[in-house]
């Protein structure tokens, strides 16, 4: 029995066919716009792992289906067959049924089902053949006798190959008694020897019951590397032996053996270096600064000051360095696209021309998860409302075929990507009628078209006449906005009736680490965002203003904006500041200005992000910790959450 | 360490050539050019004692020079012999072709 | 204990060769395609090399031949690992040189007879 457990490898298994997948439909796709010998290897080799993965770790049925989709892409691969748009479906089809496969696999579910069933017939009737209905082997009986003569000559090259005559007989002896006599009237002369050459041959007398096809396993490797003959000696009744075991049956997982699902990031050994080097850094300017424990004078306080840049340095780089590591390529985003516009694009009858521009920008891991769906939505959005059809291209002048781009880039401390189509742009008139009879406005009288776009994301907005089955998935552009929002980041939208629209997604590089600046309430320090900062004014007294209902308004710029006093939004002991007397920071969120005011503020600093549910419970208004300097613990303001939460304690009041 | 074949120490007209521990095919040329250089001597001794590894290649090597050693009358002796080179030989037929001294019973 | 370099662009079929040999006390070295072979055993020597037939940048039997052409690597055990379906990828890579294949799907303790039958 094996004491290793197949299980440990199958997260590595799912993700890495995941990403197989992925590249397989990738290909296929660009296959489809006729392609080239390495696109189909690259294929074969993909589908190829997934099966030998799927019958190693105890797959069978995936091994299956996967067995006959090689099948076909081996007749593409060596030009006994033609690819066509139908084997690319079928191909495609394949992938998804897959990938099905493996979202039941991780479950612990069974792999098979009626769909794949018909599919893996369908793909053994494209090879030109039945499939199997179950794997047979068919082993037929064999006779054994009780001695053997196996004359044995290997060809001069097989040393050379690794095959070691010693290990062979070795091997042969543990089937019985060996009588060797070897032949030595080929040996040259000790100086026209090439030493790996074999010139060797033997005669064996093998006793003992022994099957043929036992002795003949053991040369199974050299058939074409020597002459080999093997007879029997004594004539002997044969009788059945025990058939050996059929070869290769993945082992039964026995138990249930679900994969844990845990969450798991591939680095390349580059990134992995990087490290290894910046800490090696590290550890000399920890060894120089060591120096100054043995005592200190004044002459070397340079030195002291160049180390502890040296350091600042270092730990910078770190940082970057280990943040790095939890970035990946939009491109594992990006890649479910082309296939999605396609279909999209056949069932609306519409032609898109889809453009991925940047697929190698790098985004948090976390970030990475939660953007797929507000893409994908937007995606389709383009695809459903905003590219026309043919014939309502060509009345507006334009060429049959849309254009879909999306294009991630960084932008300073920010990723960003737009989503961009040249298609009819937002329809003034029916945004402001959906918005009136829904009671978001009064009316559309004056409205910029700024503002009027903005409505597209109020909860419940629809602009479409008909619900088709595509955007008709119960989520609107609110909660795609609702959702980049949460990852600390915003959805804008531009259009321009009759040339498109563009969507842009601006997302920070990563949870992690934030910028924030660093206030004081009270005895207490919050960290607010700096990516939600507009500025930080100190008020005078007559910019202020107090509302009905308890509000405080001041004035900033040209108009009034509510002030939201941290200390008793949080509830901070100590004596209540005078307005004049403190600052007031100015932040955006949730389409909205609104004041912080604070006592003090501290500065800028980057706080490393810690959870504050994990560690002890959700707080609305807050998003996070983190640990100071002097070790003590600062709050991070959830600006979008604290406004939110004014806005409905204003209704309430 | 492996080590590779040491140069032939010729005592007056005796050469002894001492095999390498890993004594398996791609370090055969250099045992071949001290078995070689040992053929032009007067007689020949063969310490196979720190040999752990050894192949059939090596086996064959040794097979050839034994021969061709005999026809030409030198005398090869064995100085020492391991176990594992004695298995090998026991395996492959060959040790009394390379008349190796009869091992010590266990 | 031997030195054994295992090669695999498949990271599970990898990690589960090199874990099951290590677990038999192998000191196994890993690399992802043919290439990374041929350069890893260009600096040491292994006794034992097991790799995989596709693989991109370099597959398993270019890269069989690449070894043989390395003096060191003649007689050295290199053992393709391989899928029952493809007879003719065996005999491509016996006759660049490969000792023998081992055919997947296999188990651990099939690759531990497999090996400790090539290593002797």
């Amino acid at each position: 029995m094996s004491t290793v457990s197949l299980a440990q490898f199958h997260q590595t298994f799912f993700d890495e066919s995941r990403e197989g997948l992925d590249a397989m439909e990738t290909a296929l796709l660009a296959l489809d716009g006729g392609g080239d010998t390495e696109l189909v290897h690259s294929i074969f080799r993909a589908a190829h792992s997934i099966k030998g993965g799927a019958a190693t770790f105890g797959f069978p049925d995936m091994a299956a289906f996967t067995h006959e989709a090689e099948s076909l892409l081996d007749e593409l691969r060596d030009g006994r067959r033609a690819i066509d748009a139908g084997i690319v479906e079928l191909l495609l089809r394949s992938v998804d049924c897959l990938r099905g496969m493996f979202v039941r696999a991780q479950s612990g579910e069974a792999l098979a089902d009626a769909h794949s069933e018909q599919l893996r017939q369908e793909l053994a009737a494209a090879v030109g053949r039945e499939a199997p209905a179950k794997p047979s082997v068919v082993k037929r009986a064999e006779t054994g006798a009780s001695a053997w003569r196996i004359r044995f000559t290997p060809h001069r090259g097989m040393l050379a190959s690794g095959n070691e005559p010693l290990r062979m007989f070795r091997e042969l002896a543990e089937l019985g008694e060996l009588k060797v006599e070897p032949a030595l009237g080929q040996l040259p002369a000790l100086a026209a020897l090439e030493p790996s050459d074999c010139h060797l041959g033997w005669t064996i007398e093998l006793r003992g019951k022994a099957s043929r096809a036992a002795i003949a396993a053991v040369f199974e490797w050299v058939e074409d590397e020597c002459d080999l003959s093997i007879e029997e000696l004594v004539e002997v009744a044969p009788e059945p032996t025990a058939v050996a075991a059929p070869v290769a049956v993945a082992t039964p997982r026995t138990s249930r053996e679900v994969a844990a699902e845990s969450s798991s990031v591939r680095v390349g050994i580059d990134k992995i270096d990087s490290l290894i080097d910046l800490v090696g850094e590290l550890v000399i300017t920890q060894s120089m600064l060591d120096t100054f424990r043995e005592g200190f004078d004044a002459n070397r306080i340079e030195l002291l000051q160049q180390g502890l840049a040296q350091l600042a340095r270092h730990t910078r780089s770190l940082q970057e360095s280990v943040m790095g590591i939890r970035m990946l390529p939009i491109a594992s985003v990006f890649n479910r696209f082309p296939r999605m516009v396609r279909d999209l694009s056949q069932k609306l009858g519409k032609q898109v021309k889809l453009e991925l521009i940047g697929e190698q920008t790098e985004l948090d891991k976390t970030v990475l998860e939660k953007i797929g769906d507000p893409l994908v939505h937007l995606v389709r959005n383009a695809i459903d409302h905003g590219l026309e059809t043919p014939d309502r291209r060509r009345t507006a002048g334009k060429g049959d075929t849309g254009t879909l781009r999306l294009e991630a880039s960084h932008r300073g401390g920010s990723i960003v990507v737009e989503i961009s189509d040249d298609g009819a742009g937002l329809n003034r008139e029916a945004i402001v009628a959906k918005a009136l009879q829904r009671g978001l406005i009064s009316s559309g009288e004056g409205m910029s078209d700024e503002a009027v776009a903005e409505l597209i994301f109020q909860p419940g907005f629809s602009t479409a006449a008909t619900t088709t089955d595509l955007s008709g998935r119960g989520v609107g552009m609110d909660v795609v906005r609702r959702n980049v929002v949460d990852l600390g980041g915003n959805v804008a939208i531009r259009s321009v009736a009759g040339q498109g629209s563009i969507f842009t997604i601006t997302l920070p590089l990563t949870l992690a680490i934030i910028d924030g600046l660093t206030a004081m309430v009270g005895e207490e320090h919050y960290i607010v965002p700096l990516a939600s900062i507009v500025e930080s004014v100190q008020l005078r007294g007559d910019a202020l203003r107090t509302v009905t209902g308890g509000g405080e308004l001041f004035r900033f710029r040209d108009s009034w904006l509510p002030i939201v006093r941290l200390r008793d939004a949080f509830g901070c002991d100590g004596v209540r500041a005078d307005i004049e007397h403190g600052l007031v920071i100015v932040v955006e969120g949730e389409g909205t200005h609104v004041g912080l005011f604070v006592d003090a503020l501290i500065g800028q600093q980057q706080a490393v992000v810690k959870s504050l549910e994990a560690n002890y419970r959700r707080v609305v208004g807050i998003s996070g910790a983190t640990i100071l300097a002097d070790g003590s613990v600062a709050l991070i303001v959830d600006v979008a959450g604290l406004i939110r939460q004014q806005g409905r304690r204003r209704v309430a009041a | 360490m492996g080590g590779k074949a040491k140069p032939p120490t010729a005592s007056a007209a005796t050469t002894r050539v001492m095999l390498p521990a890993d004594c398996r095919i791609a370090d055969l040329p250099a045992v071949k050019a001290e078995l070689q250089a040992a053929l032009s001597t007067a007689s020949a001794e063969l310490d196979a004692s720190a040999v752990e590894r050894v192949d059939t290649a090596a086996l064959q090597l040794l097979a050839v020079f034994r021969r061709e050693a005999a026809s030409k009358g030198l005398a090869v002796a064995w100085v020492g012999a391991s176990a594992a080179l004695r298995d090998a030989a026991a395996l492959l037929g060959l040790a009394h072709t390379l008349e190796l001294p009869a091992a010590t019973p266990a | 204990m031997a030195k054994i370099l295992a090669v695999d662009d498949s990271a599970s079929m990898r990690g589960m060769v090199a874990f099951t040999l290590r677990g038999a006390g192998h000191d196994v070295s890993e690399a992802e395609n043919g290439q990374l072979a041929v350069d890893a055993a260009k600096g040491s020597r292994f006794d034992l090399v097991l790799a995989d037939v596709n693989m991109p940048v370099m597959d398993g039997i270019s890269m069989v031949r690449e070894l043989r052409t390395l003096p060191e690597y003649k007689g050295v055990p290199i053992l393709m690992l391989t899928t029952e379906s493809h007879t003719d990828r065996k005999m491509e890579g016996k006759a660049a040189g490969a000792t023998g294949w081992l055919v997947k799907p296999f188990d651990p303790d099939q690759l531990l007879a497999t090996v400790k039958r090539v290593l002797g």
